[in-house]
């Protein structure tokens, strides 16, 4: 189980997996199929980038039925504090034990564009939510019949301003035990991350760093230009631009990434373009 | 000042199907902002105009949200009576009032989108969030509800690119929220987490 992996130190692992665009769920399982056994949980996102998808229970759900273990992604963008509630002890009550915690991609940059946002908590608020109910308490302090038990995680980009890590300290301080990053390209401004939130105080927080393998310098380019907090260094830009087999370099970048990353952090978590082809390539390449 | 946009036109003509149209337009925050007053009026006139409308009439009140008795806006402009339909350039609370008291059909030329205000001459946006709790002193005197996009509490959230919200053109309201109180030594302010929102203090009370 991820969380006492994660806990007990150990390197770990985990995928980001999206919900289908519909009610068949035979891609995703088939998707979650390649990288069995050679990760310790698939990520199930929410709406992820505001396109509406099948809720993030249902597939986990779907997933741990197949042996699966499964963190829930749950954003602030589409619930009040209502459904937020009922959905964790829902997730509990299905056997979800693990719940990655983020404000969401405003509605405008998806598929339903008019959506009434609602963000009602924001993630540290959100994060405290989860605190609570895991006591046995809800948000209004009424009493629980059976409480949750947990696992929640909070996101981070790798670059924080002064205002931004007071952010992460807070959502750390009302409950997050672990941080997925947004990608990590390059280890050494990743280790000045991870000692900016060791100085801060917490040595103990699990970081998970985010891995997107590059297909090709337009893949590159296009991250670049479109995802807040990932900036792909120039010099893997130019390693692109002098190959004849982006595909195999992309594998191969992303494979000594992972490499230099395990004495520095908790795990990877990787997020492919497209399908998880890849991805079992790319961690027994990295030696894992 | 509550802060309004001008409609299409198009969309205006669309919506109205009456041919005798009044138009008034508003002496407050509509004619600030160069949406409601005397030169727009005159402009939407003669569009109407143009576009085969019949305009009976227009004016511009003082304030289209505050009117003391429709009864003296219609011995002041007894053109109204010829008309079938108002067409108000003024925020929605203007053709709220408006349609309340003139038993006509009424139409909105302006959209309505925020609280704001006016400062050294520019316009500035989204300066309230209408929460029913104030806490702006909190934020430094920048009100987060009014101006993050997400109504985030506890600061930033991770979508903001070199300083630009991801939603629109704005900058993220955190940078300045911080900027300003470092400058009042008040950061300790932002280390505090912020609970959720009351938002049943919108409702009425008496």
């Amino acid at each position: 189980m991820i969380r006492e992996k994660l806990l007990s130190g150990k390197f770990t692992i985990t995928a980001e997996i999206s919900p289908p665009k519909g009610t068949d769920i035979s891609g995703m399982m088939k998707e979650a199929g390649m990288i069995k056994d050679a990760v310790d949980a698939v990520c199930v996102t929410d709406n992820q980038r505001a396109v509406m998808r099948m809720s993030p229970i249902a597939a986990c759900s779907a997933l741990s039925q197949e042996g699966f273990d499964t963190i829930m992604h749950l954003t602030c963008r589409d619930r009040n504090r209502l459904a937020l509630q009922s959905e964790l002890l829902g997730a509990a009550g299905l056997g979800i034990k693990n719940v990655l915690v983020m404000s969401g991609d405003y509605p405008t940059k998806g598929d339903h564009p008019g959506a009434k946002p609602v963000y009602d908590l924001d993630s540290v608020q959100l994060l405290g939510m989860i605190s609570r109910l895991n006591n046995g308490i809800d948000l209004s302090g009424n009493r629980l019949e059976g409480k949750t038990d947990l696992f929640a995680g909070a996101v981070s980009n790798t670059e924080l301003t002064e205002v931004a890590l007071m952010k992460l300290e807070k959502k750390i301080n009302s409950g997050a035990r672990f941080i997925i990053t947004q990608a990590v390209f390059d280890a050494g401004k990743f280790s000045e991350f991870i000692d900016q939130v060791h100085d801060a105080g917490w040595k103990k927080i699990k970081i998970i760093a985010g891995i997107i393998p590059l297909r090709s310098r337009k893949t590159a380019d296009f991250l670049n230009s479109n995802i807040a907090g990932v900036k792909v260094p120039d010099d893997m830009i130019r390693r692109f631009a002098s190959s004849s087999d982006p595909g195999a370099l992309g594998i191969e970048m992303a494979a000594d990434l992972i490499r230099e990353l395990r004495g520095i952090c908790g795990g990877v978590h990787i997020m492919p373009i497209g399908t998880h082809e890849n991805t079992r390539k790319i961690l027994e390449m990295a030696g894992l | 000042m509550i802060i309004s946009r001008q409609k299409e036109f198009r969309d205006i003509l669309k919506t109205i199907e009456q041919q005798n149209i009044f138009i008034i337009g508003c002496g407050k925050c509509a004619a600030k902002q160069h949406l409601g007053g005397e030169t727009e009026v005159l402009e939407m006139k003669r569009k109407l105009g143009k576009s085969g409308k019949n305009v009976v009439g227009c004016t511009v009140l003082s304030s289209a949200c505050n009117i003391a008795s429709w009864d003296d806006v219609l011995t002041q402009n007894p053109d109204i009576k010829k008309a079938e339909a108002l067409l108000v350039m003024s925020c929605g609370g203007g053709v709220s009032i408006i349609s309340s008291v003139a038993e006509k059909a009424v139409y909105p030329a302006l959209d309505t989108e925020s609280l704001g205000g006016v400062c050294r001459d520019t316009t500035v946006l989204e300066q309230c969030g209408m929460c029913g709790e104030c806490d702006i002193w909190i934020f430094g005197g920048i009100c987060p509800i009014g101006q993050c996009s997400k109504n985030m509490l506890n600061g930033p959230c991770g979508g903001a690119v070199e300083g630009k919200c991801e939603v629109d053109e704005r900058k993220c309201v955190w940078d300045e929220i911080h900027t300003k109180l470092k400058s009042l030594g008040r950061l300790e302010l932002l280390k505090e987490i912020h609970h959720p929102k009351d938002h049943s203090k919108k409702r009425r009370r008496k």
